[in-house]
């Protein structure tokens, strides 16, 4: 896996699950959490079994962004858009929730094919709505519909208390991540890992990506943002994103890629971490043999390996040990 | 208490054929996942070689991303590795016990950014373990998790110390039983007393969920059932989980399926895999004979003749004397493999013939001069059986005392891995 999927996993099993049993109508009631601090609640009853109550909660805002009741500005008209009738907005949404939606099973459409597309887009909830205020701006970008905030900066929320910036100009929209790792190895080993985009994006096949761009300074497109916005362990990242990024249906996985780009990178860090480990593993284990084989009798000792080893004590080290705790 | 501790722990459950895993506070796993991973390794070996010839960026890329990267876990793994030949399967844990570490380490971290898709910074994590773990392998899991993956918090729970704690919901709140944790690739009869597992008397017998499977596949075998050998393996596994029943005595179940073949004779339907082709074959006695190796294990093996219920009278025997009774009267059953119909009554009606008998004896010796008090034995069942250990996880990590019982980041860095070396349920056994 080398992107994060948008839909997510446990809600689009849950939900063609129930689709596929839908006479049997269980109860259901299960709470989860996925990256950047979303939240979900599902809630089903049997006496319905076509209703489904699904609870989102969004990463909490930084002070600089701005939330229109408790959600991101158009992000209920984007939820009508994308759904339609299969969905209904509740309102007020459940205490400690953004976003209490109910879905109707008995919408759907007919045929395999459509209903498992928008089950699949059901499950994709969090792009939708934390996703709406950057799809908004990017689509302007496709229409090249001229705005009155041009070259205003734009903060969006992507993770608790921490925001990105999108600054929309006439031709292209630049995005700016302040990147934030809370441990020291890993924002060291993120931000070699962003400076070696830089030379990833010179390389041939990589002619149309967006340009890149990443600095241990804020670049000048932040001025104005509030300071404790400015403060970043790992540096900062601008994309530029031009009209040919967003056409068509690229305009959804560019959303997503964007508003998901700290975990995706947190993500491939600690992947890379895993994979030295296995490399460190295996060094270990070659160093442990070219011990053995300096040994006398290491045809012996590799028997002995295999063995499992187990400390035994007898009681009375058992009773000394637990004396000198006390 | 910091932001971690707010959300609901993560609760892994890794078993040798399923690994259990979701969030701490529901009632079921999230997902229930085959412990296999599939890896690419054709690519292994070319990086080395396109890496000496000048540094081109692409190839480099690609290969590094590709050893990396490139592989799979759970239903996923098993239909790749099906459809192409490049992908190699590998177990993580055998018969209980992690084999395979950088196995087990990809697992995990498809586990917590694939299937539950969280930040492994944001959350506590229970993990579960053998009670025969050995020392070491808890310091290379708390390393892995620490290390690797920055948890805030960890703690690695004991299988069956879960199981009981899965009755915990109900009324009463007992912690002491023997628990008889059948698993894929592990069987274990473990007694606890109040919590504390009884370290000297567990017991464990070789013959477990993967051997039933075994013993199904070769009996259809003998029979000349036609099902294509790569598959056997496979079908003998969803015959046990879907047909298999336990009976109270061979020899008259044997009659019933002589007389009335069309009610006890299933039928079972697949396609070749290579052809394409259906077939069907017929499912009779293994039915009920693959559940009987626990019950009579010298119809499948010759090294090991001991039945389960004896086994567990050995453990409650060896137990310390105070506590037979209380074990005896909480038998609890986990695993998956425990899952076959009437499982728990015939357990419990051939642990009762052994119990009485011995009573009887004891009461011929005396010759009614003290009246003793019959022992009561109960095995106990519940809905929840299956995934018993992940829901007991899940019960133990919802409650606020866990983030206290928890090793954090900032010990780990303190100590080092030695903070996991110990397990407080194996009291005085270090």
């Amino acid at each position: 896996m080398i992107l994060l999927q948008s839909p997510s996993r446990y809600l689009l099993q849950i939900l063609s699950t129930r689709v596929q049993n839908l006479e049997k109508g269980v109860e259901l009631d299960c709470q989860w959490i996925e990256f950047d601090d979303v939240r979900y609640h599902i809630q089903a009853s049997t006496k319905n079994p076509n209703l489904l109550v699904l609870s989102v909660s969004l990463p909490t805002p930084p002070p600089e962004t701005v939330f229109f009741g408790g959600l991101p500005p158009e992000a209920i008209e984007a939820i009508k858009a994308a759904y339609g009738t299969v969905v209904h907005i509740l309102d007020p949404p459940k205490d400690g929730f953004n976003l209490t939606v109910k879905l109707n099973l008995s919408k759907l459409p007919p045929d395999e094919e459509h209903r498992q597309a928008l089950l699949g887009k059901i499950a994709s909830i969090r792009e939708v709505v934390q996703g709406a205020p950057l799809r908004a701006v990017l689509k302007q970008l496709v229409s090249r519909t001229v705005k009155s905030d041009l070259n205003k900066l734009i903060s969006l929320v992507h993770r608790p208390n921490e925001s990105f910036f999108v600054v929309p100009q006439a031709d292209k929209v630049t995005v700016v991540f302040p990147m934030r790792f809370k441990d020291s190895i890993d924002s060291i080993l993120a931000t070699s890992f962003l400076q070696e985009f830089v030379d990833a994006r010179r390389t041939a096949g990589l002619g149309n990506a967006p340009h890149y761009l990443w600095s241990p300074s804020p670049p000048q497109e932040l001025e104005g943002a509030p300071a404790e916005a400015l403060l970043a362990n790992a540096g900062f990242v601008s994309f530029v994103i031009s009209p040919r990024h967003v056409q068509g249906r690229k305009l959804d996985k560019t959303v997503w890629s964007l508003s998901t780009f700290h975990a995706y990178v947190s993500y491939h860090v600690k992947c890379s971490e895993g994979f030295m480990h296995t490399r460190m593993r295996r060094r270990v284990e070659s160093l442990i043999e070219a011990l053995d084989r300096a040994k006398p009798d290491w045809k012996k000792v590799k028997r002995a390996v295999q063995t499992r080893s187990f400390k035994r004590l007898s009681i009375n080290d058992g009773r000394a040990t637990s004396n000198s705790r006390n | 208490m910091d932001a971690a501790g707010s959300r609901p722990a993560v609760v892994i459950d890794n078993g040798t054929g399923y690994t259990k895993t979701g969030f701490a506070g529901n009632v079921e796993p999230s997902f229930i996942l085959p412990t296999v991973v599939a890896v690419n390794e054709s690519f292994v070996n070319q990086s080395r070689a396109s890496s000496k010839k000048g540094s081109n960026w692409l190839a480099q890329h690609s290969a590094g991303v590709m050893a990396d990267l490139d592989f799979y876990i759970g239903e996923e793994a098993l239909t790749r590795s099906k459809s192409s030949s490049t992908y190699n399967l590998s177990y993580p844990i055998k018969h209980g016990q992690v084999d395979n570490w950088d196995a087990m380490e990809r697992f995990w971290q498809q586990c917590i950014y694939n299937y539950l898709r969280c930040d492994p910074e944001d959350h506590y994590f229970l993990l579960t373990e053998s009670p025969l773990t050995a020392p070491e392998s808890r310091e290379y899991t708390g390393e892995i998790m620490f290390e690797t993956f920055n948890v805030p918090g960890l703690y690695i729970a004991v299988q069956p110390v879960l199981a009981l704690a899965a009755g915990y919901t109900t009324s009463k709140c007992e912690m002491t039983g023997v628990v008889v944790d059948v698993g894929d690739g592990a069987t274990h009869v473990v007694p606890v007393a109040d919590g504390y597992v009884i370290g000297s008397s567990i017991k464990s017998i070789p013959v477990a969920g993967k051997d039933v499977t075994r013993f199904i596949q070769q009996l259809m075998r003998e029979r000349g059932e036609h099902i294509p050998p790569e598959e056997s393996l496979e079908v003998a596994r969803k015959v046990k989980e879907m047909y298999c029943y336990t009976c109270s005595d061979i020899v008259k179940e044997f009659n019933k399926h002589d007389k009335e073949p069309a009610k006890f004779v299933k039928q079972w339907r697949g396609t070749k895999p290579k052809t394409g082709a259906p077939y069907s074959c017929d499912i009779g006695y293994e039915r009920f004979l693959g559940p009987e190796v626990f019950f009579n294990p010298e119809i499948y093996s010759n090294d090991f003749i001991t039945p389960l219920p004896e086994v567990i009278d050995k453990c409650i025997q060896s137990a310390p004397i105070d506590t037979r009774r209380a074990l005896y009267k909480n038998i609890v059953l986990s695993g998956g493999s425990t899952m076959f119909k009437d499982f728990n009554r015939r357990l419990q009606r051939d642990l009762k013939k052994i119990v009485d008998a011995r009573f009887e004896l004891s009461d011929a010796r005396i010759r009614g001069e003290v009246k003793a008090r019959p022992v009561e034995v109960n095995v106990v069942s519940h809905p929840i059986q299956r995934n018993a250990v992940w829901f007991g996880g899940s019960v133990l990590a919802s409650t606020p005392e866990f983030f206290k019982a928890c090793h954090t980041k900032a010990e780990y860095e303190e100590y080092g891995a030695s903070i996991c070396r110990t397990n407080p349920v194996f009291k005085g056994m270090y």
